[in-house]
Formats: C-alpha cells, sequence, structure tokens
C-alpha cells in the first residue's frame, strides 16, 4: 500500500519560491514563537482587538501546561470556526483545524472520540458557538466529552462587520440593530451549566493572567470545560457603542485599549457565583455596566469515554455468544429441484409475528435450502392501525423484482388482512388461513385454494400463544412445498427465543401434520 | 504503522441480512471503527446496527444532534485516523452537504451511505425515491469531484461499502453510497467472505518519522509531484503541527485568497479523481455488443428493469444493460461511443429523470434519450419499463407479458 514506502524525499520536496522549513520563524526573540505559525504573520486582526491577548493567553497555558505537567503538545489539536475568532486555528502552531461556521465542536467530538489520547480544544467566537453552533454547544456539554471549549465573546459578529449576535447585550447596537437590539442575549455559562457542563468560567481579557491560569485548569480538567473570554471589537462594536462614543476611529488601538480599560473597571470577580447570577449587566442604552467573572463551578461529573468504555465489555460478550449460535448452525444438502418465482403474502395484526414469519421462510430458503428468497416488509402508512404485513419472493433463479407482483400464496391471520389482501391474490393461487380469527365471508372469490387452521388455539393449547405464525408456517410448509420441513425446523429454530424453541418446534409440527392431511383433500 | 488488522468480532458466512445492516457490516469489514448518525428512516437500521456491532469490535458509534453534526464528527475522527461513516436520508443528507464540501475541501477519506427515500422536504419518510442523485452530484457549493456507488441488493450494499472505502482511503475524498429504501430495507442472502480474501486499502500517510514535519506538505502540490495525484495525509497526534482549512489553501494548508490559489486549490481536488475515471467507474454491461436499444440505469431501478429487458428480447428487441456501479463520476465516454451505433437509450430511474440528463448530455443527439419515471413511493412497474422499451424500438405496446 502506498502508506507504507513514502521514504523518498522526492514526494515532499517544496514547490514555488518558498526554501525554508517553517522552524525558520522559530528565532527564539520571542518567547511565544515556537507555537506561532510566524510565517503566517502579520495577523488579519484589527488593531485594537482584544483576540491577540486571548491567543497570547492562551498559548501561555499550553507552554506552562508543556513545563509543568509534562504535556506533550504534539498531542494537542486546536479546532475552530469560522469568524476572526476562529482564524486562531490558523496561528497557532499546532494540529490546527479550521472548520465550517458553528460547527468545530462536532468536529472535535470526532477527533477525540477517535483518538482520546489526543488533547482537544475548541476556541471561536461567539456567533459561532452560541449562534450557529448553538446546538452542538450545549449538546456537547451534556455528553461531558473531555474537551475544552473557549469563546471569545466580542458581543457580535466580527468578522461579517459587526451585526448583532446571540450574545448582543439588549439595546445595543450593530450594524443590524440600529435602533437598539430589541432581543435578549445568551448568557452563555448559565446556558453551559443548564446544559451539563462542570467546569465553567469567565474572564475578559484585561485580566489576562487569570484567563491563563483558568485555561490552564480548563485543559487539565477531566472533563468538558468551558471558558468565555470577553474580548473587545474595536473595529466593529466599539463603533456603535457608549462603550466607544467619543473615540477616535482612525486610532483603533486605542479604542480597544479604551474599551479594554472599561471591562476593567466595570469586572467584578467572584469566583462561585451560580452562573444564573453571572449574565452581563447592560444599563437601558445597552452600555455594559458590569462583568461577573471567576471560575463559576467545577464538579467533575463522570466522563463519557468511561461509559463508553464500559460498554465495550458487555457488547464483547453479546458478540461471543451470537458467534456460539452461528457456529452451532448445521447445514443440510442444498435444494436441486426447480423453484418458480413463488410469493407470498403474510398480513395480521401486529404482535402475531407476521414480519418474523416471513423472514423465516426467507431465511431458511436462502440459508438452508439455498435457494434465492427477497423478504420485505410493509412499513409506514400501510404498517399503521396495527396492521402488520410481510412479502417474501422465492426461487430458484436471481429475483430481479423484488415486490409481489402476483402472490402466488398467503397467510392470512386477521380479518381486516383478509380484507386488504385477498382481492390482490393471483388466479388459482393459495390462501392460508387462520380459522379461529377469520371468517369467510359469503361472497368470495372461488377460484383460490384455501386451507383453514385454528392456529392460535393450537399454539394456546401447545401453551404458547405467541408459536400461532409458527403454526402457521408449518401449514405453509406441507402445503406449498417451495421450501423443505428441514430448512423451515432450522429457520423457526434460529428466530425464536431460545427457551421457546421447543414449543415452536411442535406448533410447527402441528401446523405440518395438519397441511399433510388437508393437502388435495378437504379445503374449506 | 498500520497496527495489524484485527479479526475480532467480524460477521463472516452466509446470512439473511437487511440491506441496512449489510452496509454496516460492508463498513465493519473494511475496518470503519466510528460512526456518527442521527436517526433517519430509512437510514435508521444502518445506525442500529452500528450502535450495537462497534463497541464489539472496538469501535466508536455515537448519535448527534443532527447531521450537520454527525457529517463533522466523522470528518473529525478520519482526521484522527479512523476510517469514519455516517448514513441518512434525504433530510439529512441536505443538512449534510454543508460539511461534505469541507470534507471534500480538506481532503478527508469517509463514506456516507444515502438509503434514499422520496422527496422533496419530508416527503415519503418510508417509500423509496432515488431523488437525490443529482444532489450527490451538486449538492455542496462549488466546483469538485465526488464519488458515488449505486447499490442493487443487500449484497452489493456489503460489496460497495467496502470499496467505497477503498476509495475514500485511496483518494482522500468523502464517497457516498447511494442506496435506496428498497435495497435497504430488503432482506435477502449476503456472503461475507473472510477477511483474508478482502482487499482494504489505506490512505496515503506520513508517520512520525517518515518525513521532517518541517518540509511536510498537507497538500502537495501536483505540478512538483506526479500530476493530479493523492498527497500523503497526517493524522492529528504525530507532530506535523499541520493546518488545514475549508478556505482555499496552499499547499501548507494555508489560506490563500487569491484566483491563482483558488485554480491550484480547485484543480486539485476535480484532477485526482478525473485522472482516475478509469479505475473509479464500475459498470455492468449485457448484450451492448448488437444492441440497438440501450438500458442505463443503476440501483434498484436498474435491478426491476432485468425482467422487462428479457422480456423485450424474447420479442426479438436487441436490448443491451449498462449499469452504473459507480454513478460518479459518470462515465461519460462510454455513453458518448454507445451513442454512435444505437437507436435510444432508455432510462428507468425513481425521480423525474436526474441521470436521464447526464445521458442526454453525453448522447448529444446522436441517439434518442427515453426516460421511464416513477416519482417516488414505490418502484418501477415490469410493465412500465416493458413499455417504454418497446415504444423505444418502434413496436406497438400490446401483450402483457406473464411474469413467471
Ligand atoms: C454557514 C455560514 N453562514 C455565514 C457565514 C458568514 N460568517 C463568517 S464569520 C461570521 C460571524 C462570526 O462571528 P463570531 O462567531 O462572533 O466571531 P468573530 O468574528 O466575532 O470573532 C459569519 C456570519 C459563514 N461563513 N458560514
Ligand atoms: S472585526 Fe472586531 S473582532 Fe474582528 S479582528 Fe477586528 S476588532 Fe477583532
Amino acid at each position: 500500500m502506498a502508506g507504507r514506502d513514502i521514504t523518498d524525499e522526492r514526494q515532499f520536496e517544496l514547490s514555488g519560491t518558498e526554501s525554508f522549513g517553517e522552524s525558520d520563524w522559530i528565532t527564539g526573540l520571542h518567547p511565544m514563537d515556537v507555537l506561532l505559525r510566524g510565517e503566517r504573520l502579520p495577523h488579519i486582526w484589527c488593531q485594537g482587538c482584544g483576540l491577540g491577548t486571548a491567543l497570547t493567553t492562551f498559548i501561555g497555558a499550553l507552554q506552562w501546561l508543556e513545563k509543568n505537567q509534562g504535556w506533550d503538545l504534539d498531542k494537542v489539536s486546536v479546532v475552530s470556526g469560522i469568524g476572526c475568532t476562529g482564524r486562531i486555528a490558523g496561528y497557532i502552531r499546532l494540529d490546527s483545524f479550521h472548520t465550517t461556521h458553528g460547527r468545530a465542536i462536532p468536529f472535535a467530538t470526532g477527533l477525540k472520540l477517535a483518538n482520546p489520547e489526543l488533547k482537544v480544544v475548541v476556541i471561536s467566537g461567539d456567533g459561532d458557538i452560541a449562534g450557529i453552533g448553538g446546538n452542538h454547544f450545549i449538546h456537547a456539554a451534556r455528553r461531558n466529552l473531555d474537551i475544552t471549549v473557549i469563546c471569545v465573546n466580542n458581543f457580535n459578529y466580527g468578522m461579517t462587520g459587526g451585526q448583532v449576535g446571540p450574545t448582543t447585550p439588549h439595546a445595543a447596537r450593530a450594524v443590524t440593530t440600529q435602533y437598539g437590539n430589541f432581543e435578549y442575549p445568551f448568557n452563555l455559562p448559565y446556558l453551559a451549566a443548564a446544559s451539563g457542563a462542570s467546569f465553567l468560567a469567565r474572564w475578559t481579557v484585561i485580566h489576562a493572567r487569570r484567563l491563563e491560569w483558568t485555561l490552564r485548569e480548563a485543559m487539565m480538567y477531566p472533563g468538558y470545560s468551558f471558558v468565555e473570554v470577553i474580548a473587545p471589537c474595536s473595529t466593529s462594536y466599539a463603533r456603535w457603542n457608549p462603550e466607544g462614543r467619543g473615540l477616535d476611529p482612525e486610532k483603533l488601538r486605542r479604542r480597544g485599549l479604551e474599551l479594554m480599560k472599561h471591562y476593567q473597571a466595570i469586572g467584578k470577580v467572584a469566583h462561585g457565583t451560580h452562573p444564573k447570577d453571572a449574565a452581563i449587566k447592560v444599563n437601558k442604552e445597552g452600555a455594559i455596566i458590569e462583568i461577573v467573572e471567576g471560575v463559576f463551578s467545577d464538579e467533575p461529573k463522570p466522563d463519557f469515554q468511561t461509559a463508553i468504555d464500559e460498554q465495550v465489555q458487555i457488547a464483547k460478550g453479546r458478540w461471543q455468544a451470537t458467534q456460539k449460535a452461528l457456529s452451532e448452525r448445521s447445514q443440510i444438502p442444498k435444494r436441486t429441484d426447480i423453484i418458480r418465482r413463488t410469493e407470498v403474502q403474510l398480513g395480521g395484526f401486529g404482535g402475531q409475528g407476521i414480519v418474523s414469519a416471513g423472514r423465516i421462510i426467507g431465511q431458511a430458503a436462502t440459508i438452508y435450502d439455498k435457494l434465492e428468497a427477497c423478504f420485505t416488509q410493509s412499513y409506514g402508512p400501510e404498517a399503521r392501525g396495527g396492521a402488520a404485513g410481510s412479502q417474501v419472493v422465492i426461487a430458484s433463479d436471481p429475483i430481479h423484482h423484488p415486490h409481489l407482483i402476483e402472490p402466488t400464496n398467503a397467510i392470512i391471520m386477521s380479518q381486516e388482512a383478509y380484507a386488504k389482501y385477498v382481492p390482490k391474490l393471483a388466479t388459482g393461487a393459495t390462501l392460508l388461513i387462520d380459522d379461529g380469527l377469520v371468517t369467510l365471508p359469503e361472497e368470495r372469490r372461488q377460484d383460490l385454494k384455501t386451507y383453514g387452521i385454528p392456529a392460535t388455539q393450537i399454539a394456546e393449547e401447545l401453551g404458547n400463544s405467541r408459536a400461532a405464525n409458527t403454526v402457521m408456517l408449518g401449514l405453509w410448509t406441507a402445503i406449498i412445498g417451495a421450501v423443505s420441513k428441514s430448512a423451515m425446523q432450522r429457520s423457526v429454530a434460529d428466530a425464536v427465543p431460545p427457551k421457546t424453541v421447543e414449543v415452536n418446534l411442535n406448533a410447527f409440527e402441528a401446523g405440518f401434520n395438519k397441511g399433510l392431511h388437508d393437502q388435495g383433500s378437504n379445503a374449506v | 504503522m498500520q497496527p495489524m488488522r484485527s479479526h475480532e468480532g467480524l460477521l463472516i458466512g452466509e446470512h439473511f441480512l437487511l440491506g441496512d445492516y449489510a452496509a454496516a457490516e460492508g463498513a465493519i469489514m473494511a475496518g470503519c471503527r466510528f460512526f456518527a448518525g442521527y436517526p433517519i428512516t430509512p437510514a435508521t437500521e444502518v445506525a442500529e446496527r452500528m450502535s450495537t456491532r462497534l463497541p464489539q469490535v472496538g469501535g466508536i458509534y455515537i448519535q448527534m444532534e443532527d447531521e450537520l453534526a454527525s457529517m463533522n464528527a466523522i470528518l473529525g475522527a478520519s482526521w484522527s485516523g479512523a476510517k469514519s461513516m455516517t448514513a441518512t436520508s434525504g433530510p439529512g443528507f441536505s443538512l449534510m452537504m454543508e460539511n461534505l464540501g469541507l470534507g471534500i475541501m480538506l481532503e478527508t477519506p469517509c463514506v456516507l451511505v444515502n438509503v434514499q427515500r422520496g422527496g422533496p422536504s419530508t416527503g415519503l419518510p418510508t417509500l423509496v425515491g432515488q431523488q437525490d442523485m443529482m444532489q450527490a452530484r451538486w449538492g455542496s457549493h462549488g466546483d469538485y469531484e465526488i464519488i458515488a456507488l449505486s447499490p442493487n441488493s443487500p449484497q452489493e450494499l456489503f460489496d460497495l461499502t467496502i470499496r467505497a472505502f477503498n476509495l475514500a482511503e485511496k483518494f482522500r475524498i468523502p464517497v457516498l453510497v447511494m442506496t435506496d429504501a428498497e435495497v435497504g430495507h430488503m432482506t435477502e442472502r449476503v456472503i461475507i467472505p473472510p477477511p483474508e480474501e478482502i482487499e482494504l486499502i489505506q490512505r496515503p500517510l506520513v508517520r512520525k518519522g517518515d518525513v521532517d514535519p518541517d518540509h511536510f506538505r498537507i497538500y502537495r502540490d501536483p505540478e512538483s509531484g506526479d500530476d493530479g495525484d493523492v498527497s500523503p495525509m497526517a493524522i492529528a497526534g504525530e507532530g506535523f503541527r499541520f493546518h488545514v482549512t475549508g478556505l482555499t489553501h496552499d499547499e501548507r494548508g494555508y489560506p490563500a485568497m487569491n484566483a491563482e490559489a483558488s485554480e491550484w486549490n480547485i484543480k486539485r481536488l476535480v484532477k485526482k479523481i478525473r485522472l482516475h475515471r478509469d479505475e473509479i467507474i464500475q459498470l455492468e454491461e449485457r448484450h451492448l455488443e448488437d444492441a440497438e436499444i440501450i438500458v442505463v440505469s443503476y440501483g434498484i431501478s436498474a435491478r426491476t428493469s432485468l425482467w422487462p429487458i428479457e422480456q423485450a428480447q424474447k420479442e426479438g428487441i436487441r436490448i443491451g444493460y449498462l449499469r452504473l456501479i459507480t454513478v460518479w463520476p459518470f462515465p461519460e465516454e462510454r455513453i458518448r461511443a454507445l451513442a454512435k451505433n444505437i437507436r435510444a437509450f432508455v432510462v428507468p430511474e425513481i425521480n423525474d429523470g436526474q441521470i436521464l440528463r447526464e445521458v442526454e448530455r453525453c448522447a448529444a443527439g446522436q441517439a434518442q434519450v427515453i426516460g421511464v419515471n416513477r416519482l417516488g413511493g414505490d418502484i418501477l412497474e415490469p410493465q412500465q419499463v416493458l413499455s417504454a422499451l418497446r415504444a423505444a424500438a418502434g413496436k406497438p405496446d400490446t401483450a402483457e407479458a406473464d411474469m413467471s
């Protein structure tokens, strides 16, 4: 395979004008350049944007984990969605995935589940995570999968130019809420908590050191951890809202800094706050007047992976049982006579085993008699109101058309099924009924060969009314002859619960004997 | 290096198996160890089977919150090195289009089974359709090539799901298994050979130590290597510290926002498929040599055309049969060549004429193209197809033929 012999350097020769490896960017001039894709700088972010600080704290936390916890950063993957924040995946020198808008969390879910050794961190914007990706956000929290979700909240959709988002405060302005936001925002930690997340925190980027400490904790946390990072959007959010009023739009860096200062002034560090009390407060104009910060909750819950691992043992035990049953299957000689296309209609009500009876015929025909068989069952509207129907086509040759075209015989176990299916039977077809349940009407098709047996009653007498379908199968086998008796007996035994094999085989025998007796003589 | 394949938990032998289950068993045999999905009739049984079977072979089954998530989860799993799959039907297929595109753009091997039901919208949840064939080709935005296979029986659902994985791995692309409610919900004999007899292809992969991460290119420039070939992939956690993005990108996977980059990027995506068409396209052909009429069909509709074809042959009409086992890429050259010498193509399908358009495009006026259509809800009636064959041959449509 191709994967094996790829050692030929030529295959990886560089192209174009690029003559250096990426690590030429790692100069040591900056303490973080090992984890930055220097070749991609300058970044696309505006001056004064809080995202640079968010990235710095994230890298700081990773370096700390590498140094103090022995983390192998080769095993850390970063997944982002789309937006200004989403670009972080492209600037950090780790395995990094820039996915689609809102979908970072499910992508991360697959990445982590398929390789639990990885540490997977999602970092994306508030619109991405709580807007378009909101459903994924709450479900990942509910599962408590061991990933870290960092949501940078700048109160608007930055990348697309400052539209309102799911975190824009009420009454605040955005390019699409020029008269003030008439909606109410999410309180993200509260949403995550209600969804089942157990590690919850929020910091503004001005509290960079504490944010970094929390990010370390969050990444070390065994289970789903969520950190909301409040960051200024110097270009858009600051433009429209009181926090940025009076600040020179030409001086974006200053505008961002002023916003940070504002966040510092109104930030209220209160660890252990109940997330419901952590809503971001605004005044009537939509100006943000209080941001509660800190680690709100960290109560570990059983991790998702552990729950999955526990199931594996049960599943493997089940497989052993299946294998044993399969290996005990005995074979019979292949049938050599030619069976012409035989179409069987089965009908009754739910609980009578109409579907399983059809399957039993199909399995007997294919697995034991080595004929061709195609089994289908009625679904949906056709199978409503307690009605059950199934169909089998049997033949020696390949079956091109899987449906019944002209049913050559039928097993009918309810009056309703009689009314529904009997008119469709082929001329001269054979009809088998449970005559304890189906009464033949005065006016009926005279072309049919009809046989009756009180199948349900016989099954009850044998001690299990659920074996009524097996009585019918016995009758069918004797009269139709398309499938051999020994094939049918084996197939019945394969299909029914082990404890009921005996009663079912007795039921089959009862039906079969009646069939032999009736055949040719006293059709009803 | 790939770990030794474990045969523990693999189902082998002859089984009377539901089509959807056969797809699941095929996937497991192909080495699929990750499934993410969301319940939808008539594909649910694929998920159900996977949920019991995957833990038995050490794999992961997860039910996601929707099909957007399912598609993403299998992409993520693939980047962790797992062979991964999802299964859905129309409404879910629509939701998967977004990240099918991501899978194509990131060049991610994975398999998507669509057990088609009647549409549009919620349509006919329990009843058959073949109405997503064009969506399979063009459903995600932008230019790309796709691979789609169409099985006509549970046995083929098993076989083609394995083939889908092999193609996905080989070409680093999501592969579609476009089956339908009829095949997915039918139970027939499925013969599962022992694993030693099944050829499996693994993605071209670089592992730790194979190449200096500094010089590794996740998307090798086709100009510098063999044109249109597939780049070796790295998976997460191996120290390559690669970046991939759904944005238009360069060979390093870095965003590149300009027309040249777009040209380079899209050409990669289409070339790797177009240059290997002959290998990917699989057709079943019968009696094409002296045919005056050729039936072009796929999946269940091809299968149900066999009886009317035999019937028409008995009536003296020279009919050939061309079944698209691979629907996409479409066998353009084959159809073009055949069009020169025949009177008409007849295209039975359970939709308003989707693959018909492709046949028409390739026939380019050289042969007539006649659709036989049913708009979802049921398979084609043999008599309907037979009538179309007679009409195509210019014969009167009189006698009812006997099925037996
Ligand atoms: C499906 C889809 N819809 C819309 C967009 C356009 N879009 C790109 S970024 C973005 C908003 C991002 O906002 P947020 O997540 O808050 O991140 P920020 O840019 O503020 O960091 C939108 C709507 C898209 N890329 N994909
Ligand atoms: S638009 Fe806002 S969030 Fe985006 S980079 Fe500029 S300042 Fe930052």
